[in-house]
């Protein structure tokens, strides 16, 4: 149910090469297109935006929501492929129960567990743990980018 | 995650339980109009102080959820440790996830979106086998626990007879 929507784009991997700076100086890397709804709910203007993922943004601090929005560029870093149903891999989404259909985009996290984009990105703004096996989201790669 | 998704994984999970019921628990909704608050029976584990009890629990599930956990309140009286004197049930799997304030629970013990209400009902069957000391949500519970236990399982009788009455 809605979860299938078709991307052709190559997944965004290559991000993560190079030395890029993440400091958000020059505005941070590149937002992969799909994603600028979610994004858009934490822009600190945002006074009204009752989407889910800001349900605890209303009274959050400015401070909290810089750490969102860091939080925000660091998970576009994690590559995205397209699911492919000849592999072993996961058949549904283990956080909406939900088959994954094929070519459809999927977030791989480093332990190489896979989810629907819009599922694990709510997540992983709230916790940066993998959910089925509780493996930190790149800790090293986020201490280096949050003492910067 | 919307809050039609919500709707339609906690639809999946009741449709689910009802097909395969799980031992120890029976689960429907408190309304049927509404897929976000469940009630929950939950018989009390054999060879444990509430064996024999029967004892009715409400769900409340927010829009958010799998992001964010339900709360769990006991409507059926019930003397725990780790439940409150009006039933809310304290127990770390339902505490929110993110940066952990107070330092003392690993994420593996905190909600993840992966919990289901067979997930959660299990806990609680377990955390009523086996109270956690360390953290009482019913302080006067705990010490009884600990330092008075013949006074504890009479309250516990006294519940267990009680869930029984109001449930036949």
């Amino acid at each position: 149910m809605g979860n299938c929507l078709k991307i052709n784009s190559a997944d965004d991997i290559s991000l993560l090469r190079g030395s890029e700076s993440f400091s958000g100086q020059d505005g941070g890397p590149t937002p992969v297109s799909q994603h600028e709804p979610m994004t858009q709910v934490f822009y600190p203007t945002s006074s009204s935006s009752p989407g889910d993922a800001a349900g605890a943004g209303n009274h959050m601090s400015e401070e909290d929501q810089i750490k969102i929005a860091k939080r925000i560029g660091l998970v576009q870093h994690l590559p995205i492929g397209t699911y492919d149903s000849s592999s072993k891999k996961a058949r549904e989404c283990v956080i909406c129960m939900v088959e994954f259909c094929v070519d459809e985009a999927v977030r791989y996290l480093p332990c190489m567990h896979i989810y629907h984009v819009h599922c694990i990105d709510d997540w992983l703004i709230r916790s940066l743990t993998c959910p089925s096996c509780l493996e930190p989201v790149d800790a090293a790669l986020l201490t280096s980018y949050e003492t910067t | 995650m919307s809050e039609l998704q919500s709707s339609l994984l906690l639809k999946k999970q009741l449709a689910e339980l009802n097909k395969n019921p799980v031992e120890g628990f029976s689960a429907g909704l408190i309304d049927e109009n509404d897929i976000f608050r469940w009630e929950v029976l939950i018989i009390g584990p054999p060879d444990t102080l509430y064996e024999g009890g029967f004892f009715k629990a409400h769900l409340y599930f927010p829009k958010e959820y799998p992001l964010r956990p339900p709360r769990m309140k006991f409507v059926t009286e019930i003397w725990h440790p780790n439940i409150e004197k009006n039933g809310d049930v304290c127990i770390s799997i339902l505490h929110e996830p993110g940066d952990d304030k107070w330092g003392y629970e690993k994420a593996s013990e905190r909600w993840l979106p992966v919990h289901t209400v067979e997930t959660i009902l299990i806990s609680v069957i377990s955390m009523l086998a086996d109270p956690n000391d360390e953290s009482p949500a019913n302080v006067d519970a705990a010490k009884e626990w600990r330092e008075s236990y013949p006074d504890f399982k009479r309250k516990v009788a006294r519940c267990v007879r009680k869930s029984q009455e109001e449930c036949s």
